[in-house]
């Protein structure tokens, strides 16, 4: 374990016994961080109408789980796997599932020649970093729309993977598919974004 | 030999380093020779990066405030069961 990791898993301690201790300022700062990642593995597994009620589930059976954490993994990953178990319950009882594929479009085929070459240049985009790209309101609206619009399971493999930096075999326990399945949906998400980024690019040449 | 299409439709495994070997060399040769398609892994790079900064977040109507503050009574509740 790193230095990094050390403080992290500390600070993490730290904030747990405040939990424990009933400190309302630590039940602001964990509900504020982690409560929209349940939510969208909640909405892959069981989809929109039962997710809000599982993942208020959820909490309420880690509260009162709290006091049996034995922190061999993050509290994020705890609390996911909580909110994973509850939307499988969930599931099983409604007999409802979440499809891999629905709303998928590729990168079009006419992008391509039939040896496989690209028909068209493909030019640098023109901002530095990513600060600088999201400086611009527009650009941040897109991306959070393109995001809102991506299928449910797209979404949570999106947010697990890139934004929160969890692990793939995590991911896996979590959603119960594959890591395949796990790229395939990432590769989508990605791609969809690309998508959106590029043709707002287009529009401002 | 492989082509831009195989590039579009690996960027993401040859990124994640999740490519056999041989493939992922066959790609990084592509790559060496095409810069539309160092352009196009550039871009998917940027996306990547964009997103994690933009943290986009699931709509949702929850009062976090109250919630946080519904949980904490019911700790309050617990501890005095125990």
């Amino acid at each position: 374990m790193n230095f990094f990791s050390k403080l992290k898993k500390n600070d993490e301690s730290q904030l747990i016994k405040q939990l424990i201790a009933g400190d309302e300022r630590a039940f602001q700062q964990v509900v504020s961080e982690h409560h929209n990642t349940m939510l969208s593995v909640a909405r892959a597994i069981v989809g929109d109408a039962f997710a809000d009620e599982v993942v208020q589930d959820a909490w309420i059976s880690a509260i009162k789980a709290l006091p049996q954490f034995e922190g061999r993994s993050s509290l994020k990953t705890w609390l996911l796997h909580i909110v994973s178990n509850g939307a499988k319950t969930r599931v099983r009882r409604e007999n409802r599932m979440s499809s891999l594929d629905e709303h998928w479009e590729s990168e079009p085929a006419d992008k391509f020649d039939h040896t496989g070459h690209r028909y068209d240049d493909v030019l640098p985009w023109e901002q530095a970093t990513p600060e600088e790209i999201l400086a611009n309101e527009q650009l941040q609206t897109i991306i959070e729309q393109t995001y809102q619009e991506l299928p449910a399971l797209q979404r949570a493999a999106l947010t697990m993977y890139d934004m929160e930096g969890i692990e793939m075999n995590e991911i896996c326990n979590i959603l119960s598919i594959s890591s395949s399945n796990v790229r395939v949906l990432l590769h989508r998400a990605r791609t969809t974004l690309h998508h959106k980024i590029e043709q707002y690019q287009q529009s401002e040449k | 030999m492989y082509q831009c299409k195989d590039i579009a439709d690996e960027v993401n495994n040859y990124i994640d380093g999740d490519l056999a070997l041989g493939k992922r060399i066959g790609l990084f040769f592509h790559l060496l020779i095409c810069s539309c398609c160092r352009n196009y892994l550039q871009q998917i790079r940027s996306t990547i990066s964009i997103v994690t900064v933009a943290r986009p977040k699931e709509q949702d109507g929850t009062d976090i405030d109250s919630l946080a503050k519904r949980l904490h009574s019911l700790c309050h509740e617990e501890h005095d069961h125990h």
